[in-house]
């Protein structure tokens, strides 16, 4: 491949979106020619991230409605170094607050002359690190208010795996990841755990402890440990520890 | 509070009507009561003062009891209960200020008792005609506040009805067809502006014929069968008797689009949207149910079915049903409404 030519990854689940990027990619003059080539063109939010992970492009346009993920979700679980450009009828105000994570976004429909602008903000930030975690106020702001995460996304090595909130025993910080665990298995996301808290339902998922986030529906009982320590004895069994101020939110929440 | 303390303006007038009010009760007691002008003002004067305020107590008493929920029997012996009460103190205040005022006009206490029953009997009047008014402007309020709430819904309905996300993505699509498939492009244009034209038209309207629903329906889903191609697929089973029965206008128009959006779009492969109206003994029902992946990202928009529930409700009371039922993957809701010929 010629040195400086985009690799692209176009995600969206209608033909016709899909073939207005190929257009513009393909058949733009020479002298305007942005040097990108299509490695791979994908209908679902499961194959964009295994495009990602197969190709490793430069730039994924992502459509934020499509089956299996949306692409928000695909944006939490691809490479951080792929430029996201998402490609949306959604309105300005919703997409403004994914400036942080994605390098543009282009409003359906658009004209030659914007996508030629977020080519040249690509192209600016080729190689550059996005933030991994968004500000979760950003974050929470393209959702509506009072509704809650429902699920959890992470990936199973190239393969993606949803964790329905219900089914979220409790998350463990770890550095910049978070240990999730659910039905017995355990999964590492790269997430920071005050981020998870903040999608969750607080009246399902209790902070217990700084490292720890808890879903309230698997504690089966309160342990004393020593004499002014605490642990939650969860429904399989696993103990987690109880800091002063997270005694109180649980006793907030279903003692109040 | 009293909403006639809202607006300081509304209240100075308030009083103003009082000044001739309180000169018509001067003349009658004087004439009554052969008083002369200084000593009928020196007892009208305070009595006119309380009575202006207290003729602003039967806004409680009229909310407390509202026209439509109390018996007319228990309404009326309420208010002429009050009327006395009110008529008693008033006047005890009379008397009050003819016997402080007996020592400049000396007799003024005996010969106020002659004008004691005509006063009585217009104080009570008085009371009973703005416990009469405050009625009126409640009523008026409440029929107001409906009207608005009625608008109100007519709105949301029409703004859940031209979704901006469906417009933009349909411009999307025929922006995508000119370079590409130009007469496909102007054939969806039509089919959009068919569709918008027909949706201000019958937004105007709060019920149409089922028929002309329909005909709104279907050129929904002309627009997105172009964008979704053969992921939306249709199969419609209608009779013809449902044709001319009356529905709320921009109803199932939305559960369609619920349909497409919840459904088929986050569908790989898309699906089969089933639309089924049926003449039942209740009037009509109308059946959509549509295929969805369980495991699918939740979808941000869409009108709400609490929306098409209020709508229901407003316009038919209990008589019409709309009932929701989800299977592993499918969703249906089918829509009952009493059949009124239009």
């Amino acid at each position: 491949m010629k040195a400086g030519v985009l690799k692209a990854v176009i995600a969206d689940d209608e033909e016709l979106a899909r073939g207005i990027l190929r257009e513009y990619i393909e058949h733009e003059g020479p002298a305007n020619q942005p040097g990108m080539e299509i490695v791979a063109e994908c209908t679902n939010g499961f194959e964009a991230v295994k495009a990602c992970g197969e190709w490793k492009p430069d730039v994924l346009f992502l459509d934020i409605q499509m089956p299996k993920l949306d692409g928000f979700e695909v944006l939490e679980l691809i490479d951080p170094k792929v430029a996201v450009v998402f490609v949306t009828a959604f309105d300005q105000y919703a997409m403004r607050a994914f400036d942080a994570a994605a390098v543009d976004y282009l409003l359906k429909p658009f004209g030659v002359e914007r996508f030629r602008t977020a080519i040249e903000k690509v192209r600016r930030r080729v190689g550059e690190v996005r933030p991994a975690s968004l500000p979760e106020e950003l974050k929470n702001a393209a959702r509506p208010t009072g509704a809650y995460l429902e699920r959890v996304v992470v990936k199973d090595g190239a393969k993606v795996h949803v964790i329905p909130a219900g089914k979220l025993d409790y998350a463990e910080a770890q550095d910049d990841y978070v240990a999730l665990r659910s039905e017995g298995r355990g999964w590492l996301k790269q997430q920071t755990i005050a981020s998870l808290e903040a999608a969750l339902d607080p009246k399902r998922f209790v902070r217990l402890h700084r490292s720890y986030l808890v879903n309230v529906e698997r504690i089966t009982r309160i342990e004393q440990n020593t004499k002014d320590t605490w642990l939650a004895v969860l429904v399989d069994g696993s103990k987690i520890p109880l800091s002063r101020g997270g005694y109180a939110r649980l006793n907030a929440l279903i003692g109040g | 509070m009293h909403p006639i303390f809202q607006n300081w303006k509304v209240f100075l007038l308030y009083l103003a009507v009082w000044v001739p009010l309180g000169a018509i009760l001067g003349l009658l007691i004087s004439v009554v009561g052969t008083l002369s002008a200084a000593e009928a003002a020196a007892i009208i004067a305070p009595v006119t003062v309380v009575l202006a305020f207290v003729c602003l107590s039967p806004w409680y008493a009229c909310r407390a009891l509202p026209l439509r929920s109390a018996r007319a029997g228990r309404l009326l012996g309420q208010h002429l209960l009050a009327a006395m009460v009110v008529a008693v103190g008033v006047l005890l205040v009379a008397r009050l200020a003819a016997s402080s005022f007996s020592d400049i006009l000396p007799g003024l206490d005996q010969r106020f008792r002659a004008a004691v029953p005509v006063l009585t009997a217009m104080v009570a009047m008085i009371y009973l005609l703005s416990t009469a008014m405050h009625y009126v402007v409640i009523e008026a309020q409440a029929s107001r506040r409906s009207e608005l709430l009625a608008r109100e819904a007519q709105l949301r309905a029409l703004k859940a009805q031209v979704n901006p996300h469906f417009l933009f993505n349909s411009l999307n699509s025929i922006s995508a067809l000119t370079a590409s498939d130009a007469v496909r492009a102007r054939e969806m244009c039509i089919r959009l502006a068919d569709f918008l034209r027909t949706s201000l038209r019958l937004g105007e309207r709060a019920a149409i014929p089922f028929r002309e629903e329909m005909e709104l329906t279907r050129m929904y889903l002309g627009v997105e069968q172009v964008r979704f191609g053969r992921r939306l697929r249709l199969h419609e089973d209608m009779e013809t008797a449902c044709d001319e029965c009356e529905v709320p206008a921009l109803l199932i128009q939305p559960l369609v689009e619920n349909a497409v959006k919840h459904g088929i779009a986050l569908l790989d492969e898309g699906g089969e949207i089933l639309l089924l109206a049926r003449r039942v003994r209740e009037g009509l029902r109308f059946t959509i149910e549509n295929p969805f992946d369980p495991a699918a990202p939740a979808n941000r928009s869409g009108i709400g079915l609490a929306n098409v529930r209020q709508r229901l409700e407003a316009r038919y009371g209990t008589a019409a049903r709309l009932e929701v039922e989800a299977g592993e993957n499918w969703y249906r809701v089918t829509l009952t409404v009493p059949a009124l010929v239009s």
